[in-house]
């Protein structure tokens, strides 16, 4: 088990290359979903999930818990992700973000309270949010085709694989019992949820297609992340604020 | 006497000169400090007019959203941001099209985003830093701090306008450009049904989706 669980990344990172190839790189408008038609079902299907059972669900876990219960929960989920943060800063070569989420962790666990509460923000160990597909990206590999995961949402061929070696570093698979994460994976869900009620009405009405709205702020979002929120490239700037005129160029 | 009255007026009018002098460097200065506001400074002053109005409780939903639509039409350049949002295609729509197109998008926007009026909770937004982009443009960097939620940072693009304003073309919500995010949406209708089709889309959308009656003013 242990050996395997050692190989998964560098197998994932064999699969990530071939699989991405032949992928051009995604600009910020752009989008690359060869198989639109099965992830639009797919997409489709998730969103059912999330009007019939997830949301009335979170609307009514929103109604019984205040803001700061709230607040605790995403805190607590968060300082579980300390591994998969400390272990990518490593794998990218961020020593000092790393040495920051090992204090992070600490000060969280302890003084927060088993991590229910967050000092170490305030004390300058900001959480990162890092995971093994933009360790991925931040070595130049390419997202490769959209994909939207059955259950879970969008991703890329590069992020699915990611996540996959991910939960190899999450702490609650490995380390208490199957039932007790199933519980914890369910809790974690709808508390999420509840927190973003606002945010999914907004973007579904604000959007013309909801699924392309979806993909591309994804595609963006990850783009930022990887780049640790970095100015866009000169090229980037160039694509999305140059003034087409009407003669053309 | 008449020695002295005259020493008075000219002494008068004496003083009378550094009179102008300070009004007239004053007004130059003014002008000067007008030319060369920040846009940090632009983006500041419409963050603080938009929190006093969500904060003034004499106001109803509609007259603060009327309120909030007026400081939007005059800060953000909705034309550049439609040529922006079709790229490529803005010259293939007629003259009547592209006047259209920036009416049914901007009501589109302010439809969707005033219906957030009613979901303010005290926030707060605060300008956090600025910078140079190409093509002279700038980048105002802002936070919006929340009581029990993380903080959400919001970029606003401008670009200098004709009439030596700083204009909105674009606002980046953590990472993501709205700009991007439609011409994408935008780019696949377009492209199945011609502009005339992305038009009575957005029409359409605002029909079904306008939350007051706008008449009522």
């Amino acid at each position: 088990m242990g050996t395997e669980k050692r190989w998964l990344p560098i197998a994932s990172l064999a699969i990530v290359a071939i699989l991405s190839r032949s992928a051009s790189a995604v600009d910020r408008s752009g989008n690359h979903d060869p198989i639109e038609p099965v992830n639009r079902a797919i997409f489709w299907f998730n969103d059912q999930v999330d009007i019939y059972v997830l949301e009335p669900v979170a609307k009514g876990y929103d109604k019984i818990t205040s803001d700061r219960v709230k607040r605790c929960v995403s805190n607590f989920f968060q300082n579980l992700r300390f591994p998969i943060s400390a272990v990518n800063d490593l794998l990218q070569g961020k020593l000092v973000a790393t040495g920051s989420d090992f204090g992070r962790f600490a000060v969280n666990t302890t003084v927060g309270l088993a991590g229910l509460f967050d000092p170490a923000t305030d004390w300058g160990m900001e959480f990162h949010d890092e995971d093994l597909g933009q360790t991925f990206g931040y070595w130049g590999l390419p997202a490769g085709p959209y994909l939207v995961l059955p259950l879970w949402g969008p991703s890329n061929i590069r992020d699915a694989v990611g996540l996959a070696g991910d939960s190899a570093a999450a702490v609650y698979p490995w380390f208490v019992p199957v039932y007790y994460s199933i519980g914890a994976q369910g809790v974690k869900t709808i508390n999420g949820r509840a927190l973003l009620l606002r945010e999914v009405k907004q973007l579904k009405e604000a959007s013309v297609d909801y699924y392309s709205a979806v993909r591309n702020a994804y595609n963006q979002r990850r783009e930022t992340l990887i780049q640790d929120r970095a100015r866009m490239s000169q090229q980037e700037q160039e694509d999305l604020y140059t003034v087409d005129t009407n003669g053309g160029e | 006497m008449s020695r002295a009255l005259d020493d008075r007026q000219g002494s008068s009018r004496r003083r009378f000169r550094p009179a102008i002098a300070l009004i007239a460097a004053t007004t130059l200065i003014a002008g000067v400090l007008r030319a060369v506001e920040t846009p940090s400074v632009t983006v500041q002053r419409l963050i603080d007019s938009v929190t006093a109005v969500l904060d003034d409780k004499s106001l109803s939903a509609d007259q603060k959203r009327h309120k909030i639509e007026d400081f939007a039409y005059t800060h953000f350049n909705f034309e550049t941001v439609s040529k922006l949002v079709l790229a490529r295609n803005w010259k293939d729509l007629t003259s009547q099209q592209q006047k259209d197109f920036i009416e049914e998008f901007k009501r589109h926007l302010s439809v969707t985003y005033g219906k957030n009026i009613e979901n303010y909770n005290n926030e707060r937004a605060v300008v956090t830093g600025d910078r140079e982009e190409t093509r002279g443009d700038w980048t105002v960097k802002s936070k919006i701090v929340r009581p029990n939620a993380a903080d959400v940072l919001v970029d606003y693009r401008l670009r200098k306008d004709p009439d030596g304003e700083w204009r909105i073309i674009d606002v980046i919500i953590e990472g993501v450009s709205l700009v991007a995010n439609f011409r994408s949406q935008f780019q696949e209708i377009i492209s199945n049904g011609g502009p005339a089709k992305l038009i009575e889309v957005l029409h359409e959308k605002n029909l079904k989706g306008e939350p007051f009656k706008t008449e009522r003013s």
